[in-house]
């Protein structure tokens, strides 16, 4: 059986060999000179608050023009650090359906799980072979990528996390984008993914519908895991603080709606934020822009489109409203709870992939109507 | 011995629709079983409920005294060749053979590619490239190869040429006779079977209709003609399977366990082809102009 595993998806192996192969020497290659970059920033040997204007530096020099092998004075690491984050992204999409949804749903389509289920093998045996091989290298493969590139963007995760951002690099480890494909969590997704596409595939017994609606389910559950699901795995802490200790913005786009976006917690460096909104003293919700600050509010919408004085308006529109007695109330995950967090999304991935795996079992020694 | 497929009340319905019922049966071993019908009387079903592909709605099936499928040591002693035998297209003979001896502890490699090199087949040829009449017998090789003790075949031939589809059971019967296997195959030709079979099933409108030896059904029919006169008038332990008169002449085809001694009659032996065909036309009668199937009967 694991020779047939293996006869069957020789094809599919060899194609993730070579994609994780050339990945693996572009990060590789260009390693040395991003390394090279954050020492000659001085990020090696800075002291407190410096450290922030030196990051903030280092991205700028890899945003703006960095160099990189092929393409010398753009700002080819942001393309590769965007890239590089998007393939870890949509790997376990990928294997979902080019792994996950055709291994049943092809042999139902071409008959041939009339051969082999006839063979002296039962059909849980087949699929347990198969789903654990190909369920390993799925978990194997989503890693192997995550793991070159967390040691490749080394530096830029520091970096940010010392308070620097620029273009691209931006997101801390909580970040809607580094949080999935960094850690363990793409061993969850991948397993998701690939489980995912064979029960599809097992239910819907045609491979290209099976495909296509693997990717839709797969791309929802990764679009609204970190709007409704992560931020509530854990239970979240909450905190009133003022407007400058939270280092908060108002937002004038929703005007006269009052919406604070708040960017640190206080005493919780590294602490992902999920939601930020103004209170007034006794605590209540403000909802609107208070009156007496219409005038700043006017003045930063009129300059929006202007650069100069936007800095200086939105100060004054920050200030005023923290003189109105506006406090920002926010809720957040401490950066503690980074790895109970990746334990917890990880295992319910893993769990849902387990479950799903569970009905293959069934459904297929149910036998077919 | 025990019968190769045993089954008691055996139905299968999908939806609302009876697909077998009231199937009761025993096969003894030994033989090669014509499973004859019209397209859509239960063939398939029958050998799928066999093969454990499906599981039954009523009833019980066991196979070589076992329930269908149930386990390696089960499935190791059944052979079955799917209709329009599937393949992996993109795999080589060869690999096919490969799987064959990974998957099958009784597999017999030497017998295997003993076959394919009779065959004609270069091992190299990828599966997909194959004529229908060499993909049937390429899923005969494996079937074969793994040793079963009973063969199940479902319509081998039916879309294979005519001369095809005479090698096919040709050599069918000669790995029957070098090997001592019990074998069932479906057709809806009468004239595919009757070469080949020493047992006959006659399936129609999802219900068995007769089942027996050949001989001894041949045995036991007989084509009665004579003056027109009423069925109801012949003797007791007389059952008739079918009926034609014209004005002055009735022709009977019975069924009786003792000789016919009525003068009036004219008594003359039955061919299989006639007696299947007899059971079908009787199994169609009752319902006229409801759900007729049509018959074919390739001379």
């Amino acid at each position: 059986m694991i020779w047939l595993t293996w006869r069957q998806f020789r094809a599919q192996a060899i194609t993730a060999a070579v994609a994780l192969a050339v990945f693996a020497i572009l990060l590789i290659a260009t390693e040395s000179h991003l390394t090279s970059l954050y020492n000659s920033n001085g990020l090696l040997t800075c002291h407190g608050d410096a450290c922030a204007g030196l990051a903030g530096n280092f991205l700028n020099d890899l945003s703006s023009g960095g160099g990189f092998l092929f393409i010398p004075s753009t700002s080819g690491y942001a393309i590769l650090y965007f890239v590089s984050i998007l393939v870890i992204l949509i790997a376990p999409a990928i294997i979902g359906v080019f792994w996950g949804a055709p291994l049943i749903a092809s042999e139902l389509e071409a008959g041939t799980f009339r051969l082999t289920w006839n063979q002296s093998i039962t059909r849980t045996r087949w699929l347990a072979v198969k789903l654990t091989l190909i369920g390993v290298a799925a978990m194997a493969v989503t890693e192997a990528f995550s793991l070159i590139q967390a040691w490749w963007a080394a530096p830029i995760g520091k970096a940010v996390g010392l308070g620097g951002s620029s273009g691209v690099f931006s997101e801390g480890r909580f970040g809607v984008f580094v949080f999935p494909t960094h850690g363990i969590t793409p061993l969850g997704y991948a397993a998701f993914g690939f489980a995912l596409g064979v029960t599809v595939g097992l239910i819907s017994r045609r491979p290209i519908s099976a495909m296509a609606i693997t990717l839709a389910i797969f791309a929802a559950a990764q679009f609204f895991t970190p709007l409704w699901i992560r931020p509530n795995l854990l239970p979240t802490s909450h905190t009133t603080t003022t407007m400058a200790a939270a280092g908060a913005n108002v937002s004038v786009r929703a005007n006269p709606k009052l919406t604070i976006s708040a960017s640190a917690v206080p005493g919780q460096s590294g602490a992902w934020i999920i939601s930020s909104g103004g209170v007034n003293a006794a605590g209540q919700p403000v909802a609107i822009i208070p009156a007496a600050c219409e005038t700043a509010a006017a003045q930063v919408l009129g300059t929006h489109r202007g650069t100069s004085t936007l800095n200086s308006g939105q100060t004054a529109l920050n200030s005023c409203v923290a003189s109105q007695g506006i406090r920002v109330a926010e809720s957040y995950q401490p950066a503690s709870h980074y790895w109970p967090l990746q334990w917890a999304e990880t295992g319910m991935y893993l769990a849902l992939a387990l479950a799903m795996s569970g009905y293959c079992f069934w459904r297929l020694n149910r036998r077919r109507s | 011995m025990t019968a190769v497929i045993q089954t008691k009340e055996l139905g299968k319905r999908y939806h609302n629709r009876w697909a077998l019922a009231g199937c009761t049966l025993s096969i003894p071993a030994g033989y090669v079983v014509g499973l004859v019908g019209p397209n859509g009387a239960g063939k398939t079903t029958l050998i799928n409920l066999a093969t454990g592909m499906l599981a039954p709605t009523t009833g019980t099936i066991e196979v070589l005294g076992g329930r269908p499928a149930a386990g390696p040591a089960q499935l190791a002693r059944v052979g079955y060749v799917a209709q329009d035998p599937p393949v992996y297209a993109g795999l080589p003979i060869a690999d096919h053979l490969k799987l064959g001896a990974h998957l099958n502890p009784g597999w017999d490699a030497e017998l295997a590619s003993r076959r394919i090199e009779r065959l004609g087949l270069d091992p190299k040829q990828k599966a997909g490239t194959l004529s229908g009449g060499q993909r049937a017998q390429l899923a005969l090789t494996m079937a074969v190869a793994k040793q079963p003790e009973l063969l199940i075949l479902d319509e081998p031939v039916a879309s294979l040429d005519p001369l095809a589809r005479r090698e096919f059971l040709q050599d069918l019967m000669e790995t029957v006779a070098e090997h001592e296997v019990s074998v069932v195959l479906s057709s809806h030709l009468i004239s595919d079977l009757e070469r080949a079979c020493d047992y006959v099933i006659v399936l129609v409108d999802s219900r068995v209709q007769v089942a027996g030896p050949v001989d001894e059904l041949l045995a036991t029919h007989h084509l009665l003609s004579g003056p027109r006169r009423d069925p109801a008038s012949l003797p007791g332990g007389m059952q008739v399977i079918f009926a034609s008169h014209t004005d002055v002449q009735t022709t009977l085809l019975v069924r009786t366990s003792g000789r016919v001694f009525d003068p009036g009659w004219t008594v003359s032996e039955v061919g299989l082809e006639d007696l299947v065909l007899a059971y079908m036309k009787q199994a169609a009668r009752p319902a006229p102009g409801n759900n007729h199937r049509h018959l074919e009967v390739q001379k």
